[in-house]
């Protein structure tokens, strides 16, 4: 999913990222878990307190606006705060929620057939939409909200994870053909009754489909209502949304949504149709107010943590806010979570000098990895990364946890070892241990901050090691679009990538990221561009075993063998800071890494 | 006079075509990021890609395109094809819902206008005045005090006078609480609550453009003063009062009208974008900056033609309105 930054790509300057946090405090406990360096006293609350009662209406300031209201298109962590807590998805991610999901509007985990290769849900009992449909929630309705998502109009950016569906492809080809003919019908996905749900694979993957449906794809849309809207390129149906959860955007009689105003303000209500006896979530307040605009986050934050009332949605405070958040504010007012994302410089290992492996490995030695954090901010903004699963996820104990594996020689010291960096120079056949003859690399890389104080950091780093470093700063959009995710284009160095995980399964941080069958000629995100025949075969081993444990050892080795290649430096797992005003009995969702807003609750009388 | 005012309109609309082809070839053929990627999403596949930029139209020759962009803009209502929401249809947002860019600017604009309605008559409430004392007292203490006073006004840069003004000012993150804080245009429900909410926004937008203006008019006055006809004036015993505001004044004013349209212009067009930044006042500016912020380029597009309109608009009004303040000009 794309992260608190606008852009659409990884996270990048995204990811949460800003996580631009000033080093401050000098504890270094840990959370429980020992996993993710976040200090015990910003760790995330994960549940309401005893006494949290029903009422009053929060305040979420944001600077920018969601993505989609449309939840086949949604594909933005801040939207999915509001998706969250306005639809009934299959799964969700409860507040602490980090490996699987829960049943939401299915009643349990599908069923799975002994080939792993069919789902069954049954659908929850009682679930109604909100006006203006008015009307019990049906498997045709799951059915037909994952169809619409093949619609150019709709524009899904995971829906590829659902493409092991029996007819996946058929139906993609038939929304493409004919846009505006009405989703199409995917004939791996049937409903033998009101209550069933099935859903065929040509391959074993029910693990990987069953995580991708915790997503908003999977959030119920009434075909005869929505086929209206749908039938428009772009579809118009995120103007009249339809919620199936505790909270709805307004509207009016007709559906169309009044509370929206895009770039300005969501207003949340209660869906008067909502059950709570059909639902986990606690749903405290009666509305939720989105303020959006709120462009300059130094004054944002100051807002939130003066006021009453309100927290924060997409942007992070930025470093000297955060640090006084940190000193200052009342205990809980700040928090910090694993946003389940990495930040790393990759490596071309398509062309010279980078495809000679020694050469990778010196790179990284020499590299100074808590030199390259301290340009986001320092230690809050995460753990040093040592290899590419984050913490808090399946696969990061195996492979290696913060330490990494301890082979890695040249990933082992995160301030950088000179002497290492030249023994692999060596290695590659330059006896001075620096490069000689032509060194002349190209870097492409943000050009504002603090993507371009990263690259700028990286490059004298380079320099040392005798390299001629051009680097061309341009727009972050632009150093993917044009550049990074253009294999042809693509410059020896890309010094601002990271990739936030779609769900907390290790496939959705490693398989576009790294295997060789993930490279295309646009839109790739395997920056390294690494194509190394045996992890490509480990990983697409990977996506069919569906035990969770032996799911996990299985892509911590895929991290390490990957790790092994130096095909990039990694150098953070982000934290996601967020804040709120004293008053507010914040719950953080983890899997969202932002605040849970049917959770979250106010001291009332 | 009306021949010249069709003429100028004419010209005007010519100048909007150019501006047109400009913009499209900046966003269109120089390296931008590519529109149908960002609305794929990361992991689409180049074929999802393909699909979207087809369903798009960017795959088309780029001549088609500009044309289809050319018809949308300015096509009457009457003979459109129906999917063609013109006049000024400037295609849809790739981020914010796919909402129509004429909707996202008509939404934006009121804000705007009321932002930059209020600081033009303050400034010029301040300017004006300040000019012309400085001016008649030319190298007093006072004019000294004023000039050096909008020297600093101007050296100040807006955003940081904004969050200046916040942090000492505000009632949510001030250090005294006077005036309305961030954000609260929009929770303004009333006139008199969108004007108190403004009442800084204004103070900071007139600020710098005062001190520039007051600087303006300072000069125009002493030109203007030592004209013959202001000592014929003089020596016809009219009041020093007089001379100073019916006949001078409005000679000076002429070329502050032609900057004031032009900034006028300017600010409606999106240039107001960091105070309505600082301010989280939903205008057109702070739109083009999280337009910029999102590369939605249809939305930047648009933004961009939507002020270049403006821009012209006002110099064509200024240009009228310079018959009136001086007789001298005359259009043939």
């Amino acid at each position: 999913m794309r992260s608190n930054s606008r852009s659409v790509f990884a996270l990048a300057a995204a990811v949460a990222l800003a996580l631009a946090v000033s080093a401050c405090g000098d504890d270094d406990s840990t959370t429980s878990s020992g996993a993710a360096a976040v200090p015990e006293e910003f760790a995330p609350p994960t549940e309401a307190p005893s006494d949290a009662a029903d009422g009053g209406e929060l305040t979420v300031l944001a600077a920018g606006d969601i993505d989609y209201m449309d939840p086949g298109a949604a594909y933005y962590q801040f939207t999915f705060m509001v998706t969250n807590a306005g639809h009934r998805t299959l799964l969700t991610w409860a507040p602490e929620d980090t490996e699987e999901p829960t049943p939401d509007g299915a009643e349990d985990f599908p069923e799975v057939s002994d080939d792993d290769q069919t789902l069954t849900f049954t659908i929850r009992d009682g679930m109604k939409f909100a006006p203006p449909v008015d009307r019990e929630i049906t498997s045709a309705d799951y059915k037909y909200a994952i169809e619409r998502a093949l619609l150019p109009g709709v524009a899904n950016g995971y829906a590829a994870y659902l493409s092991d569906i029996v007819g996946f492809e058929d139906a993609q080809k038939q929304a493409g053909d004919n846009p505006t003919a009405g989703a199409p019908d995917i004939a791996g996905i049937t409903t033998p009754d009101d209550k069933t749900l099935e859903i065929k694979l040509d391959k074993p993957s029910s693990y990987v489909v069953t995580q991708a449906l915790s997503l908003p794809i999977s959030a119920p849309v009434p075909e005869e209502y929505a086929k209206e809207f749908d039938a428009e390129n772009p579809s118009t149906y995120g103007d009249h949304v339809v919620f199936s959860g505790p909270y709805m955007v307004e509207n009016n009689a007709d559906g169309e949504l009044t509370g929206y105003t895009s770039g300005r303000e969501i207003k949340m209500i209660r869906n008067p149709n909502w059950d709570r006896d059909t639902d986990f979530r606690p749903a405290y307040l009666d509305s939720i107010d989105i303020a959006e605009g709120f462009d300059d986050p130094a004054s944002a934050s100051r807002k939130v943590l003066s006021g009453d009332a309100e927290v924060n949605g997409d942007f992070v405070p930025p470093p000297n806010v955060l640090k006084e958040a940190a000193t200052e504010s009342d205990p809980g007012q700040l928090t910090l979570t694993p946003s389940g994302g990495n930040r790393y410089i990759a490596l071309n290992t398509a062309i010279p000098p980078f495809n000679d492996i020694n050469i990778r490995k010196a790179v990284i030695a020499t590299a100074d990895r808590e030199a390259l954090r301290n340009t986001r901010g320092g230690e809050l903004v995460g753990p040093v990364a040592t290899h590419y699963i984050p913490p808090e996820f399946p696969g990061f104990e195996e492979a290696g946890g913060i330490e990494g594996d301890p082979s890695l020689d040249f990933l082992a010291n995160p301030n950088g070892d000179a002497d290492l960096a030249a023994s692999y120079m060596k290695k590659a056949g330059y006896d001075s241990g620096k490069c000689e003859g032509d060194c002349k690399i190209t870097m492409v890389g943000d050009d504002i901050s603090p993507g371009k104080d990263t690259a700028e950091v990286f490059r004298g780093q380079l320099e040392e090691l005798g390299f001629n470093v051009e680097f061309r700063p341009v727009a972050h959009d632009i150093m993917y679009t044009r550049f990074c995710s253009v294999p042809d284009q693509e410059p020896e160095v890309c010094p601002n990538v990271g990739w936030l995980k779609d769900f907390n399964d290790a496939q959705s941080m490693l398989q576009i990221t790294f295997s060789g069958d993930s490279i295309d000629p646009e839109n790739n995100s395997n920056w390294p561009q690494l194509d190394v025949a045996e992890i490509n075969k480990a990983i697409a081993d990977a996506t069919l075993i569906n035990d969770p444990d032996e799911r996990a050892q299985a892509w911590g080795e895929i991290d390490t063998q990957i790790s092994a290649q130096a095909p990039a430096v990694p150098w953070v797992w982000d934290n996601q800071a967020n804040i709120k005003s004293a008053d507010v009995l914040g719950v953080v969702n983890k899997f969202n890494a932002n605040w849970d807003l049917s959770f979250t609750s106010l001291p009332q009388g | 006079m009306l021949r010249y005012i069709v003429r100028r309109l004419l010209w005007a609309l010519v100048m909007l075509v150019l501006v047109s082809a400009v913009v499209f070839a900046i966003f269109n053929i120089f390296p931008t990021a590519d529109p149908a990627t960002l609305r794929a999403g990361r992991s689409a596949s180049p074929d999802q890609i393909q699909i979207i930029r087809e369903s798009l139209g960017l795959d088309d020759p780029k001549l088609t395109q500009f044309g289809r962009y050319l018809e949308g803009v300015f096509t009457p209502i009457s003979s459109q094809a129906p999917d063609v929401d013109g006049p000024m249809d400037l295609g849809e947002s790739i981020f914010q819902n796919n909402t129509p860019v004429k909707e996202i600017i008509l939404d934006r604009l009121p804000a705007t206008i009321f932002l930059v309605t209020g600081a033009m008559i303050l400034w010029m409430l301040i300017a004006i005045p300040v000019g012309i004392i400085s001016a008649v007292r030319s190298r007093s203490l006072l004019d000294r005090t004023t000039m050096i006073t909008s020297l600093a006004f101007i050296s100040a840069p807006v955003f940081w006078l904004g969050l200046v003004a916040l942090y000492l000012f505000a009632s949510d993150v001030g250090v005294i609480h006077i005036f309305p804080g961030i954000g609260s245009y929009s929770e303004a429900t009333t006139f008199w609550g969108k004007v108190e909410s403004m009442l800084l926004p204004w103070m900071v937008l007139a600020a710098a453009t005062a001190a520039i203006y007051a600087r303006y008019v300072r000069s125009q006055m002493i030109e203007v003063m030592s004209e013959d006809y202001i000592r014929t004036a003089r020596a016809k015993g009219l009041s020093e009062r007089r001379v100073i505001l019916k006949h001078a004044l409005r000679s000076a004013l002429t070329p502050i009208v032609t900057l004031l349209g032009l900034d006028v212009g300017l600010l409606l067009a999106g240039n107001a974008i960091l105070t309505e930044t600082v301010f989280n006042i939903p205008g057109v500016g702070q739109e083009t900056a999280n337009a910029i912020g999102q590369s939605d380029l249809p939305l930047i597009q648009g933004i961009v033609l939507f002020g270049a309109f403006f821009i012209v608009i006002f110099n064509l009004f200024v240009d009228i309105l310079y018959a009136y303040l001086d007789p001298r000009v005359r259009y043939q």
